[in-house]
């Protein structure tokens, strides 16, 4: 098997995640309910997840790192959190329906600003404006589906500018690339535990620039007499027993990604690209390809006169995993002028060669021929 | 030796606080509130057993001092005491 479907969940995991997680479902109980080691053993992990998430994501205060069972979670948290119906909402033409469906749920006033692919000045400049108006920013910081990386630095930058709140949906780039909570004084950024941090499914981190309101409300093991939530992060968001397995092999998926530093893994995905480009090219194949530094290790294309869904699922029939269709993000897609075709989409991973993707290009190539 | 409680309205607190502590050459544990220092129930707990007034000036500077303090007594009940 070929594994190009990390944008999705990141299959391959580095060996100590695996045991990470089978060593708490041996030995881990719930944390902050029982007052014996098993109990503490849980509790130490999860304080010790949040201190490493901490320090690679730039939080001053390991209170902030609430843990979610996804990125979906915590943008709904956060969106909830900050939006109320008519609130003028500011998103860039790149977002996942984990970002305009609660938006649209919530009935807030959206703007779609910057819809050109690979265009960050042109982007930056369409905020500028639409900013003006807008109480509340929603922006990923890497599009799902092409890879775009936004300047994310500048965006928060005109959101302070402007006095406008912002939410960072770093699902593609956590674990990939810089995600600075201190520089950009986001009020969220939410991102997945099982992509780039190479965590399990089911595990998720939204950092906290402000309190947020309850998505949940119940068990906290604190205040139990009280009938509100406790009102200091993590608990005021954290209901119920957490995912003290997941969060187990989070932690060793942070702690690998710390000790190889998040450049190198952004070098080694973004020499992949390269290679996965230099077989395409002059294929006959549509290749979304941006300018240096614009592009992450995802890579979206169209074979002209074929379905995308067709061509993924003849790839999978020969052990290459690609995602196909809308990717859950038709806002990218209009944007890019494929929202009626949609796009096959390769995505890397640290633990992916250069021989795999040349094969697995090779094969691509068999099929389209 | 005496000990010392520092009492917090949540884990995540007490955690906080405990490496802040461990991090300065302090020997704390962790351990659940007794219920009879609790009146919101369900609270986590700091143990020391020396040099409390250094400990607790520590938190005050981090932002973490919650203000209660209890001394375990001879007669194995705990007395709220100034640090």
């Amino acid at each position: 098997m070929i594994y190009l479907d990390s944008a999705a969940t990141s299959l391959i995991k580095p060996a100590s995640v695996e045991r990470a997680v089978l060593q708490a479902m041996r030995t881990m109980a719930s944390p902050g309910r029982g007052g014996y080691a098993a109990s503490f053993r849980a509790a130490e992990t999860v304080y010790a997840c949040r201190e490493a998430a901490a320090t690679l994501l730039h939080v001053n205060d390991p209170s902030r790192v609430i843990f979610t069972m996804n990125a979906t979670h915590g943008l709904n948290l956060a969106i909830r959190s900050l939006v109320r119906p008519g609130t003028r909402v500011v998103i860039s033409g790149f977002e996942h329906n984990a970002v305009t469906r609660p938006l649209h749920a919530v009935g807030a006033d959206v703007r779609v600003a910057g819809t050109r692919l690979f265009a960050p000045k042109e982007l930056l400049e369409s905020w500028d404006t639409a900013l003006r108006e807008a109480e509340v920013a929603v922006c990923t910081q890497v599009s799902n589906v092409f890879g775009f990386v936004l300047p994310m630095d500048e965006l928060s930058a005109l959101c302070r500018k402007h006095g406008v709140k912002l939410i960072v949906d770093a699902s593609q780039s956590a674990g990939v690339l810089p995600v600075d909570m201190e520089k950009w004084q986001a009020a969220f950024v939410a991102m997945p535990g099982h992509k780039g941090l190479l965590g399990p499914q089911g595990t998720g981190i939204l950092l906290c620039g402000e309190n947020g309101e309850p998505l949940m409300y119940g068990g906290s093991g604190a205040e139990s007499r009280m009938q509100s939530m406790p009102a200091s992060l993590p608990e005021h968001l954290e209901a119920g027993t957490q995912n003290v397995c997941g969060i187990a092999g989070l932690l060793a998926g942070i702690r690998f990604v710390a000790e190889k530093g998040t450049e190198r893994i952004f070098a080694h995905e973004h020499k992949l690209l390269q290679t996965a480009l230099a077989s395409l090219r002059d294929s006959g194949l549509t290749l979304f390809t941006g300018e240096e530094g614009t592009q992450s290790g995802v890579l979206s294309l169209r074979a002209e006169g074929l379905d995308c869904e067709e061509l993924a699922a003849a790839l999978a029939e020969k052990g290459v995993c690609v995602r196909a269709g809308l990717h859950c993000a038709p806002r990218a897609h209009e944007s890019a002028g494929t929202l009626e075709t949609g796009t096959l989409r390769m995505s890397f991973s640290p633990f992916l060669t250069e021989e795999e993707v040349q094969k697995a290009c090779a094969l691509l190539l068999q099929e389209i021929r | 030796m005496t000990q010392y409680l520092i009492t917090f309205r949540t884990l995540t607190q007490a955690q906080r606080a405990a490496r802040v502590l461990e991090r300065a050459g302090y020997t704390v544990t962790i351990r659940r509130t007794p219920a009879k220092l609790s009146s919101s129930g369900c609270g986590y707990a700091v143990a020391l057993r020396k040099q409390v007034s250094q400990a607790a000036q520590l938190l005050k500077e981090r932002g973490l001092w919650t203000g209660k303090l209890f001394r375990l007594e001879a007669d194995g009940d705990y007395r709220e005491v100034l640090p």
